[in-house]
């Protein structure tokens, strides 16, 4: 087997054309996934009535279905709902117009949203029960207690679990070629097709994306120094 | 002045405060002393509505709150009037000895972050830890966190400081650090509610002492008459298994 190390480097090239389309699904679908999941983690820990029980249900749901089936059930379902809708009210716009990409965003944030609510329950979990007792007792609202003293807290408890949830996003944004979004292993897989050596196409990229799963490893380290000081052992 | 009217608590079946009234002066320092289970940590906790009371009346400074029928504000509004020093300290891990203290200043009583500060620190000189602002509290030792909790509860101006087992936690070493901060507050004339099991300091700090046991006060009054002539058979008994060195004789 002989390699083509010039055609590894050529491909690699042509795959950073579409780095920014695998970021901006990954960093939306982190996002929106973390606002979801960190409503759906304070509606279950405060017991929030009809809300709690709704997000228990969506997090079972999407958690025991694959994230590419969100994906084909979000592609195919979708448009349907959209444009019954518009047709009700009357409206011009019909799901034709909507981006590819579109579709990978919303999906892709309904399934980050059930993993990351997990993620933030477990934070939350970690942050001792004293910590709102004590914001209280200076005089705090519980919402000022949350904001200022518990979810910073929870944030630096769940730092290793996000970084695992980004860097889980950051390869399951592959997935999106199944509804022709080209990120950078549908380009992998346009590039190889000029002259058929898809091994050195997705040897760049995966490559490329241990390269990004690196750059996020650091970026976690550094910010877990920062919470290191504070978050190392002792009583309370 | 602090009023308790017929403060109940009930955890599931079992019934923790039967209806307990107490009555405190301005500037007095009480303790609250009982075996445990006895309820007193509990009581202390209602005050400030850490534990919602099943029934009766908190009056601190003016403000009275039914605790059968009340809003949100009106629980922070009675919270306000009252500062807590906890066994476990519970500094605010994510925060410096200094933003502990000035935390409550700044986003509750909405003071500038300049004014904030120069009360802070000066309270943090006052406990003897001008030389830790910056620490976390995973920094300081247990004596040091706690009297960081005692600074951050002075900073609030309340009308009652309620300490619950301040010193329980703590190395026996690092017990008298905390004590002689509390002495030395207690003598400006704080009003103080301390439950403890620390009975020679609360002889020494206290200007009354309430003795509970099973849900009830069942004796109270000045220290030296608690102490040295019970008028109660069961605070005779627990004073004796407290100091056990009178109940034999060589």
């Amino acid at each position: 087997m002989t390699l083509d190390y010039g055609f590894i480097w050529t491909a690699f090239v042509a795959l950073l054309d579409v780095v920014p389309v695998t970021l901006a699904i990954t960093v939306v679908s982190v996002l929106c996934g973390f606002v979801i999941g960190a409503s759906v983690a304070l509606a279950r820990q405060f017991r929030v009535p009809v809300l709690s029980q709704l997000g228990a249900a969506y997090v079972t749901f999407i958690r025991g279905t694959p994230m590419i089936t969100h994906l084909l059930l979000i592609y195919f379902g979708l448009p349907m709902l959209i444009d019954s809708v518009a047709a009700a009210l009357g409206l011009s716009f019909r799901s034709v117009s909507i981006p590819m990409i579109g579709f990978a965003y919303v999906s892709f944030s309904i399934t980050a949203g059930a993993y990351m609510s997990e993620v933030v329950r477990s934070g939350l979990l970690a942050v001792d029960r004293g910590q709102l007792e004590a914001a209280h007792a200076v005089g705090m609202t519980t919402a000022q207690a949350m904001k200022r003293i518990i979810l910073p807290q929870a944030l630096a408890a769940s730092l290793p679990n996000l970084s695992n949830m980004l860097i889980g996003m950051l390869h399951g944004s592959t997935l999106a070629f199944t509804v022709s979004v080209v990120e950078i292993n549908a380009k992998a897989q346009i590039v190889a097709t000029t002259n058929w050596k898809f091994f050195e196409a997705y040897l760049a990229a995966a490559l490329l994306f241990w390269g990004l799963t690196f750059l996020i490893e650091r970026l976690t380290a550094l910010a877990e120094r920062r919470f290191r000081r504070y978050y190392r052992g002792g009583v309370s | 002045m602090i009023a308790l009217n017929q403060i109940r608590k009930s955890f599931g079946r079992n019934e923790v405060l039967r209806g307990i009234d107490l009555t405190v002066q301005k500037g007095e320092v009480v303790a609250i002393l009982g075996p445990s289970g006895s309820g007193k940590t509990t009581l202390l906790r209602c005050i400030n509505y850490l534990e919602k009371p099943g029934g009766g009346t908190i009056s601190i400074g003016g403000f009275t709150l039914d605790c059968r029928k009340h809003t949100k504000k009106d629980v922070y509004a009675l919270r306000k009037k009252s500062a807590m020093v906890f066994q476990q300290y519970n500094l605010f891990r994510h925060k410096t000895a200094l933003e502990n203290v000035m935390e409550g200043l700044t986003v509750v009583q909405k003071l500038s972050k300049a004014e904030a500060r120069s009360r802070s620190v000066a309270l943090l000189e006052k406990v003897g830890l001008a030389a830790k602002l910056d620490a976390y509290p995973s920094e300081l030792s247990g004596g040091q966190q706690q009297r960081v909790g005692i600074a951050r509860a002075l900073a609030l101006e309340p009308e009652v400081i309620l300490f619950d087992e301040p010193t329980s936690a703590l190395d026996p070493e690092l017990v008298g650090e905390v004590l002689s901060v509390i002495r030395q507050i207690a003598k400006e004339g704080i009003t103080m509610i301390i439950v403890t099991h620390e009975m020679s300091f609360a002889q020494d700090v206290a200007n009354h002492v309430v003795f509970m046991d099973g849900g009830v006060i069942v004796e109270q009054g000045e220290p030296a008459q608690v102490f040295g002539f019970p008028k109660e058979e069961r605070t005779r008994q627990f004073l004796r298994r407290i100091t056990p060195e009178s109940s034999y004789s060589i």
